[in-house]
C-alpha cells in the first residue's frame, strides 16, 4: 500500500566529538504525519536538517523515493523546510517570501501570482500579499511560512519545532491547521518536536528519540499505552514507573501486593518496571484497595483532580479523578489488569538510551 | 508660589547651561562658516555678504584638484574597504566564539591606535617594501584604517540575522551564491551601507594619516589646507572647510536615519505608498549605478591622464602655500609640455628636512636667504647653469648685489620676491594720542604707547628690532649685545599689547591697536581692504631709520635634482617680466624684477612702502644663518624673555 519515502539507513553523526545520532535508521512512508518527539539534544533536530541537506552524515544514506540523495545539495532536494523562528525574508513583502521558491525556478509571471493567491487562501490569509514581515503575527508568520514552503510542491514538507514560539491557544489552532493541510495537500509531513501533546494529536506515527537512538515508533496509541521502555513512559504522559517482580505470567507483585495484569512472557520471579497512568489508578474505600494510602496533595486541574496517594512504604502516587478525595483520607489503590504496563529493567543506563531499536 | 519661581529658575538655568555647552561646541564653525561669507579678508572686520570665496574656491586648479583627490580616495578606499570588511564580517561571523573574539580585539587595535602612530607606521611600511609614495600609498592607507570600521558596522547586523534565513533560501531552491545575494546580503544591507558612509567620512576627514603616507605632488583637502596656512589662510578655505563641514554633517545625517527605522514605517504603509516606495528605492538604485559608473569612468579617465604625463616631462617643484598664481603652472606646462608636480611647505624649517632627507626629489625650490646659505653649506645645492636662464637680465643687479650676503658668488639662486619689516601705524589714533609718526625703532619704547604695541612672536623678527634699536647688526652672535637686547626687549614687554604673528594684519585693520611690527608684503592687501571698508583711518608704514630686515625668497635647485634643465627653465619662465607681474599681482610682495616693474601702473610703483629704493635702503641685512650654536642661544634668550 504506502511506499516508503525516506529510507534513514544507519546515520551516525557526531559535532566535535559528541555523538548526536548512532546508527539510526528510519523509514517514513509516503502521505503520512511523523512526528520526532523527544527531549532537546536527543537528536531530532539533527535528523531532520539530515533529510533537509543541511548536516552531512558522517556514515550512513538518505534514500528519497529509493534515490541515494546523501550528496545532493538542499536546494537540489524535492522537499521544503519550515523553520522553528519561521526564518521568512524580512526585506521581502508577503507576495515576494511566498514567491521566492518559485521565481528561482524561473515559473512565469502570472503562475507565481495564481500560486500566491492559492497558498494565501489554504492558509487563511487571503490579501496579506502587500503586508510587510514586521506586521504580521507570531501564528501568521508561521502560516506564511507554511505557504512559502508548500507552493513549491514538495513531496516532503518538513517540519522543525513550527510552533514553538507560539502561545497556547494559538498552537492549538494551528496544529488542527496542520492536520487539515496535510489532508488537503496529500504530502509526507515530517515534523519535529519535544511536546508530547502536539505529537499526540497530529501524528500517523510517532518516533520517539533519546541520546541519539529511536526508543520506540509507532502510533499514538501504541506509544501511549503501550510504552516500551521507563523513557518513553515517563516522557509521553505522566505516569507511575514502580519496582515491580513478575511472579509469573499475568502477575505483578508491587510493594508486596499482588497485582493482575495481561502481560506474559517476563519469567518467574523477574524484577521489572511497572508503568501505570495516573489516570488509570481508582481511588477505592481502603477495604477494597490492593494498597493502601493516604492522600497527601490534593489540586483542582480543572477537567480532573490531582491527587499524591502516600502508601506505606513512602511511594508517592499520582492520581488522576473525577472524584475528590480530602487530604488525610485514607484510600484503597486498585488497577484493572489491562492498565497495568509491564516493562523489563534496563541493565545499564546505556541500554536504557537504546531502548529497543526495533 | 515659591516653588514654582524655584522651578522655573531652575528651567531656566538648565537651558542657560545647555545653550553654553552648544555654543560652546559650535560657536567656532559657525565664525567660520559667517567668515566664509566675508567679503573682506580680515578675521576682525565684516565687509559685506559675498559668494566670492565659494566662486574662488572653484576656481584654483590646487583646491579643485585637491578635493577630486579627496572624494576619489574616500570613494575608492571607502568601497574597496566595504568589500573587503563586509567579507571579513562574513568570515569572523561563522567563526567559533573564542577566534571570533580574538579577532574582533585585533579589529578594534587600529581603531583605538591613535593616528599618528598608524601614519608613521604605514609610512614605513611602505618605504620598507620600496613602494613609492604617493597617490595609491594614500589610498591603501585609507583602505587599510577604513576596513575595522566596516566591520564594526557590518557584524552587529550579521548577529541580527538569523542563519535559517540562508538555509531557507537554500531549501526553496537558490543555490548558495543566489542565497546570499538575495537573502543574506539585502539583510546586512544597512549595516554594509553604513559601514560606507562611516568609511567615506573616515577618509574625507583625515589629515594625520594622509600627510605622512602622500607623496610629490599629491594633495588632498586636509593637506592643502594645512599647507596653506603659512600666508594666513586665504578665506576660501574657509569656504571649503564649511563645504567639508556641511557635506560630513550630511553623511552623518544619512548614517543616523538609517533603513532600519524606514522598515518599521513601511508596516503602517497602504499598497499605494508601498509602489511609491518601490520606485524610490527603483531610483535610488539608478542613481546609485550612475554613481559608480561616473566614478569608474573618472578613475579611468585620470589614470589614462596620470599615464600619459607620466610619460613625457615632469618638474617637482616645491613651494610655499600661495606663493605663485597657478594660472602661471599651467601657462609653464603648455608652453614647455612638462608636466609640474606642484608641492608646498610651510616654513623654511619645514622644508629642510626634506630637501636633506631626499625622500622626494625636488627641482625647484623657493627657500628664504639664510635658508639658502644653510644649505649652500651643507652642499644640498647645485650651480645654476645662467646660460639657461637669460631671463635674469630682468632682475634688477642691487637684487643680485643684496643675495651675496647669503650666496656670495651668485651661484645659487634667483630672487624671486623681496621685502621689508617696518612699523605699521594707525594715524588717526596717534593724532588722537597726540603722537608724532614713528620714526625709528626706539618710538616702540615710548611709554605713551602702553597697551597698543603689536610684535611679531618669532625669535629672529623681535631680536632684530631689538638690535637695530640698539645699533647692533640683527645677525649677531654677540652674546653681550643678545643679553642687551634681551633686556631691552623684556622692558618693553609692559608696553606690549600681543606677540602676534600674521594677526597683526588683522588687529590693524579692526583698529584694536595703534601700532605694530608687520612685513611689508602685507601693505597692498592692507590698503586695499581699508579702502574697501570704508574706514574713517589710515594704516601708514615706514621703515625705521636705524635699517632693518630685507628678506629674499630666491629660487635654487637642490644637488639631487633629477630635471635639473627642466628646473632652469622653470626659473627663467617666472623671470620673465609678464609672468612676474601675475606673480606679483597674486602675490602682492615686491618683485625684484625690472620688467615686471615696468609694467605696473605709476601708482604702485610710487607706493613707497611696497617698493622702498633697495639701493638706498641703509643699515638694512638680510637675515643669515647663524649656526646652530647660535640658534640655541637666541632660542634660550627669547624663552627668558616670554617667560617674564
Amino acid at each position: 500500500m504506502l511506499q516508503p519515502l525516506i529510507d534513514l539507513k544507519n546515520i551516525s553523526k557526531s559535532f566535535d566529538g559528541q555523538i548526536v545520532l548512532d546508527d539510526l535508521s528510519l523509514t517514513v512512508k509516503e502521505n503520512t504525519f511523523v512526528t520526532l518527539l523527544g527531549p532537546s539534544g536527543c537528536g531530532k533536530t539533527t535528523t531532520l536538517r539530515i533529510i533537509g541537506g543541511f548536516e552531512s552524515p558522517d556514515k550512513g544514506q538518505v534514500l528519497f523515493d529509493g534515490q541515494d540523495i546523501t550528496q545532493i545539495p538542499p536546494n537540489r532536494r524535492q522537499l521544503n523546510t519550515v523553520f522553528q523562528k519561521y526564518a521568512l525574508f524580512p526585506h521581502m513583502n508577503i507576495a515576494e517570501n511566498i514567491a521566492f521558491g518559485l521565481k528561482i525556478k524561473g515559473k512565469s509571471k502570472s503562475y507565481i501570482q495564481d500560486k500566491i493567491a492559492y497558498a494565501l487562501k489554504l492558509v487563511n490569509l487571503d490579501g496579506y500579499e502587500n503586508r510587510s514581515v514586521d506586521s504580521l503575527s507570531g501564528g501568521q508568520q508561521q502560516r506564511i511560512a507554511i505557504a512559502r514552503a508548500i507552493v513549491n510542491e514538495p513531496r516532503l514538507l518538513l517540519l522543525d519545532e513550527p510552533l514553538g514560539a507560539l502561545d497556547l491557544k494559538l498552537r492549538q489552532d494551528m496544529q488542527y491547521e496542520l492536520i487539515r493541510l496535510k489532508n488537503e495537500l496529500g504530502i509526507t509531513f515530517i515534523y519535529v518536536t519535544h511536546d508530547q501533546e502536539e505529537a499526540l494529536t497530529m501524528s500517523d506515527t510517532i518516533v520517539v528519540m533519546n541520546q541519539g537512538y529511536i526508543q520506540q515508533m509507532g502510533t499514538p496509541e501504541q506509544i501511549y499505552n503501550e510504552p516500551e521502555n521507563a523513557f518513553v513512559a515517563d516522557f509521553i504522559g505522566e505516569s507511575n514507573i514502580v519496582d515491580g517482580l513478575m511472579l509469573h505470567d499475568e502477575l505483578v507483585e508491587i510493594f508486596g501486593a499482588k497485582f493482575a495484569c495481561v502481560d506474559k512472557g517476563f519469567g518467574t520471579k523477574q524484577p521489572v518496571d511497572v508503568v501505570i497512568r495516573p489516570e488509570d489508578i481508582d481511588l477505592v474505600e481502603p477495604e477494597n484497595g490492593t494498597l493502601i494510602g493516604t492522600v497527601t496533595h490534593l489540586i483542582f486541574k480543572g477537567v480532573h483532580y490531582e491527587m499524591e496517594v502516600t502508601t506505606d512504604n513512602g511511594f508517592e502516587w499520582l492520581v488522576h479523578s473525577t472524584d475528590m478525595f480530602p487530604v488525610g483520607k485514607k484510600v484503597g489503590i486498585h488497577v484493572d489488569p489491562f492498565d497495568i504496563q509491564i516493562m523489563n529493567k534496563p541493565a545499564s543506563e546505556d541500554e536504557e538510551a537504546v531502548g529497543v531499536n526495533e | 508660589m515659591k516653588t514654582q519661581n524655584h522651578s522655573r529658575l531652575k528651567r531656566f538655568f538648565e537651558d542657560f547651561y545647555l545653550v553654553l555647552v552648544l555654543i560652546f561646541l559650535y560657536a567656532p564653525i559657525a565664525t567660520m562658516m559667517v567668515l566664509s561669507f566675508n567679503s573682506s579678508k580680515s578675521r576682525t572686520q565684516w565687509g559685506g555678504f559675498t559668494l566670492d570665496w565659494y566662486t574662488s574656491m572653484f576656481e584654483s586648479a590646487s583646491i579643485t584638484t585637491a578635493l577630486y583627490n579627496t572624494l576619489l580616495i574616500a570613494f575608492l578606499s571607502a568601497a574597496i574597504a566595504t568589500l573587503i570588511g563586509t567579507l571579513s564580517a562574513l568570515g569572523i561571523s561563522s567563526m567559533k566564539k573564542m577566534p571570533r573574539t580574538i579577532m574582533l580585539g585585533v579589529n578594534n587595535i587600529p581603531i583605538l591606535n591613535s593616528d599618528i602612530v598608524t601614519g608613521i607606521s604605514l609610512m614605513l611600511a611602505f618605504l620598507a617594501f620600496g613602494i613609492s609614495l604617493g597617490f595609491k600609498t594614500i589610498l591603501l592607507a585609507h583602505i587599510t584604517f577604513n576596513i575595522p570600521y566596516v566591520i564594526l558596522s557590518v557584524m552587529p547586523k550579521l548577529k541580527q540575522t538569523s542563519k535559517s534565513t540562508y538555509e531557507a533560501a537554500l531549501d526553496l531552491g537558490a543555490s548558495p551564491i543566489q542565497a546570499f545575494f538575495k537573502v543574506v546580503f539585502p539583510d546586512i544591507m544597512p549595516g554594509v551601507l553604513s559601514g560606507f558612509l562611516m568609511a567615506f567620512t573616515m577618509s574625507l576627514d583625515d589629515f594625520i594619516i594622509t600627510h605622512f603616507t602622500r607623496g610629490a605632488g599629491i594633495n588632498t583637502l586636509s593637506t592643502l589646507i594645512y599647507s596653506e596656512v603659512r600666508r594666513g589662510i586665504k578665506p576660501s578655505m574657509y569656504a571649503l572647510s564649511t563645504v567639508i563641514f556641511v557635506t560630513v554633517l550630511a553623511l552623518l545625517l544619512i548614517t543616523n536615519f538609517s533603513p532600519d527605522k524606514q522598515s518599521k514605517q513601511m508596516a503602517a504603509l497602504t499598497p499605494k505608498q508601498l509602489q511609491k516606495k518601490e520606485k524610490q528605492e527603483r531610483t535610488r538604485k539608478v542613481l546609485l549605478v550612475t554613481a559608480a559608473f561616473f566614478v569608474i569612468v573618472s578613475v579611468c579617465f585620470s589614470s589614462y591622464k596620470y599615464y600619459l604625463v607620466s610619460h613625457s616631462d615632469e618638474l617637482y617643484v616645491y613651494n610655499w602655500g600661495e606663493y605663485i598664481d597657478e594660472s602661471v603652472i599651467e601657462q609653464f606646462e603648455e608652453e614647455t609640455s612638462i608636466h609640474v608636480v606642484y608641492d608646498l611647505f610651510e616654513t623654511n624649517e619645514e622644508m629642510y628636512p626634506v630637501i636633506e632627507a631626499g625622500g622626494v626629489q625636488y627641482d625647484a625650490v623657493c627657500p628664504s636667504d639664510y635658508m639658502i646659505q644653510k644649505m649652500a653649506e651643507n652642499g644640498l645645492l647645485a650651480e645654476i647653469n645662467f646660460e639657461n636662464i637669460p631671463n635674469i637680465s630682468y632682475i634688477g643687479e642691487e637684487y643680485l648685489e643684496r643675495s651675496k650676503s647669503f650666496d656670495p658668488q651668485n651661484l645659487y639662486s634667483v630672487p624671486y620676491s623681496w621685502g621689508t619689516v617696518g612699523i605699521l601705524y594707525n594715524t588717526k589714533k596717534l593724532e588722537e594720542m597726540g603722537m608724532e609718526a614713528p620714526t625709528k625703532w626706539s618710538d616702540l619704547w615710548d611709554e605713551r604707547y602702553e597697551g597698543e604695541i603689536l610684535m611679531q612672536d618669532s625669535v629672529r623678527d623681535a631680536f632684530m628690532v631689538a638690535l637695530k634699536a640698539l645699533g647692533y647688526s640683527m645677525n649677531t652672535d654677540d652674546i653681550g649685545e643678545l643679553q642687551e637686547a634681551k633686556d631691552l626687549l623684556i622692558a618693553q614687554k609692559p608696553l606690549v599689547q600681543a606677540y602676534v604673528v600674521d594677526q597683526v594684519r588683522d588687529k590693524m585693520i579692526g583698529g584694536e591697536a595703534a601700532i605694530g611690527v608687520i612685513y611689508s608684503g602685507e601693505l597692498l592687501y592692507i590698503q586695499e581692504e581699508v579702502a574697501n571698508l570704508g574706514l574713517d583711518y589710515e594704516l601708514a608704514y615706514v621703515i625705521p631709520e636705524e635699517g632693518t630686515n630685507i628678506w629674499l625668497d630666491s629660487w635654487v635647485i637642490p644637488a639631487n635634482a633629477q630635471n635639473k634643465e627642466n628646473a632652469e627653465k622653470w626659473i627663467n619662465f617666472l623671470c620673465r617680466p609678464d609672468i612676474a607681474l601675475k606673480n606679483f599681482e597674486y602675490i602682492t610682495y615686491a618683485t625684484p624684477n625690472t620688467g615686471a616693474f615696468e609694467l605696473l601702473d605709476s601708482e604702485t610703483q610710487n607706493n613707497q612702502s611696497v617698493f622702498p629704493d633697495i639701493s638706498k635702503l641703509e643699515n638694512c641685512e638680510v637675515f643669515q644663518y647663524l649656526g646652530e650654536e647660535t640658534d640655541e642661544v637666541y632660542n634660550n634668550l627669547w624663552k627668558e624673555i616670554k617667560a617674564k
